[in-house]
């Protein structure tokens, strides 16, 4: 734990002992970063610009004020000329062996520039993508999560009228079930006392037939002969006395 | 001034100072340094995309212990790529046409990767001295064989640098001379050799590149062998 004081202390005090200012710099040339925290600066997009290849276009700005246009190809031209004419550059086998290079390097170039130019700018743009992707992705699930939120909320809200939904069902269920119970205890003892009732019926039926045939056979059995033939006399007249009137009532 | 055909492999000076360390170390500057930056410019993004594809091609076929090697055979890549490729530009020194440059990278790194194989694993690296179903009389000879095999490889890799740069330079030089030389007499001929250098240009670009390439490959091949 001490050591720790001890590293960071020393670090601190890098810059101050006399020696200090060379100690600091010792391990300047191993810095990777510029070590220091200020916002770096966009890079340009493009190059600067040049013509022919390879004269940069400040060349011509800077002659344009006092030669015009046709100012650097004449600086050109005269320079070349002078170098021939003093022999300062001589033509030998190695001006065509530059020629040869010079056709090939710039056949290259104009050939393959721009395919090479865009693949880099499509390595670039892959890389851009794939992050944007992240992002995208990412917001999109976001904002999915916010809506399933949103959701939830109303069904938050609909959640009591649901549970009056379910208790209503369940009383009704409840109810049924009570009516039902009493229905069937209302028949059970309907058909108890029907029963009885039938059955006081019943006695009483079998009581009154007992006495009413009980009547029929002491009456059968009280009429004497006599009397059976007197009243089937009295019966006779009774007869002929009805046909006489009812006789009496059909010629009148 | 005039050339002979030897001015160009010889070692630069000027006013007596040489100029060796300065030519090796031009391509170093010719390179952009790595930023920190995500999205880089098209050439650093072109740098970054070579040497990864060519680190992932080259450390395929070697297991984990080989992957220390892969600083010292990217730098070597690029170094001999460049130093070909610049070569071929007029009145330039090419360093790698110099025997002494190609044997001082051929021999420590050839004789790296059999101390390595040597101490590590002596006997695959010895076994592989012996290729795999030799009949039985043929062993001593062949043991010979690839033993002078093995020693070769130093001399035959810098050796094979050496000679395809220095061979293609000089056809460089003897076809323009020869060019330059009947453009007054025979303008026709002077045509037709001017399409052969052109031609031969094309191939001594391929030429640097595979040259390079292949040191550093048959480099990873003896690793791959002893590591």
């Amino acid at each position: 734990m001490l050591s720790r004081l001890v590293i960071v202390s020393a670090n601190a005090l890098k810059g101050s002992s006399p020696l200090g200012a060379g100690l600091v710099q010792v391990s300047r040339c191993l810095h990777a970063s510029p070590q220091s925290l200020s916002p770096v600066a966009p890079l340009p997009e493009k190059g600067g610009k040049v013509r022919h290849g390879i004269i940069p276009e400040e060349l011509f700005q800077l002659l344009y004020p006092k030669t015009g246009v046709t100012g650097p190809y004449m600086l050109g031209t005269g320079l070349i000329l002078y170098m021939l004419s003093k022999e300062i550059y001589v033509i030998n086998h190695e001006t065509f062996a530059a020629a040869s290079i010079g056709a090939v390097i710039i056949y290259g170039i104009k050939k393959f520039g721009p395919s090479v130019a865009a693949f880099a700018d499509k390595l670039n743009e892959d890389k851009v993508a794939k992050a944007q992707e992240v992002k995208d992705s990412a917001m999109t699930s976001l904002t999915q999560a916010i809506e399933d939120e949103k959701k939830e909320q109303w069904r938050v809200e609909g959640r009591s009228m649901l549970f009056d939904a379910k208790r209503n069902n369940v009383a009704m269920l409840l109810e049924t079930n009570y009516r039902e119970r009493i229905h069937m205890v209302t028949n059970e003892v309907k058909k108890r006392l029907d029963y009885q009732v039938a059955l006081q019926d019943l006695q009483r039926r079998m009581a009154q037939e007992h006495m009413v045939n009980w009547v029929e056979k002491n009456v059968v059995s009280s009429i004497t002969p006599q009397q059976e033939k007197e009243s089937i006399a009295k019966c006779i007249t009774d007869l002929k006395a009805l046909a006489k009137t009812t006789q009496a009532k059909v010629a009148v | 001034m005039t050339l002979s055909f030897f001015d160009q492999f010889s070692s630069p000076m000027f006013l007596g100072i040489p100029l060796m360390a300065l030519a090796i170390m031009l391509p170093w500057i010719m390179f952009p340094t790595p930023s920190s930056r995500w999205i880089n410019n098209r050439m650093l993004t072109l740098q970054n995309w070579f040497i990864n594809l060519f680190t992932k091609q080259l450390l395929l076929p070697l297991n984990t212990a080989g992957h220390k090697w892969a600083l010292i055979f990217a730098s070597l890549m690029i170094f001999l790529i460049s130093l070909n490729m610049l070569g071929l530009l007029p009145y330039t020194f090419t360093p790698t046409t110099q025997l002494s440059l190609n044997m001082g990278l051929a021999v420590p790194l050839w004789l790296a990767t059999v101390i390595i194989g040597m101490r590590n694993q002596p006997t695959h690296s010895l076994g592989h001295l012996l290729p795999e179903g030799t009949p039985v009389p043929l062993i001593p000879v062949l043991i010979i064989i690839e033993t002078i095999s093995l020693f070769i490889r130093p001399i035959a890799l810098g050796v094979r640098l050496t000679a395809n740069l220095t061979a293609g330079h000089l056809l460089i030089q003897l076809i323009a001379t020869a060019a330059f030389v009947l453009m007054p007499l025979m303008p026709t001929i002077a045509l037709l050799t001017t399409v052969l250098l052109f031609l031969l240009t094309l191939l001594e670009v391929a030429v640097a590149m595979i040259q390079a390439y292949v040191f550093v490959l048959l480099l990873s091949l003896y690793l791959q062998e002893n590591v």
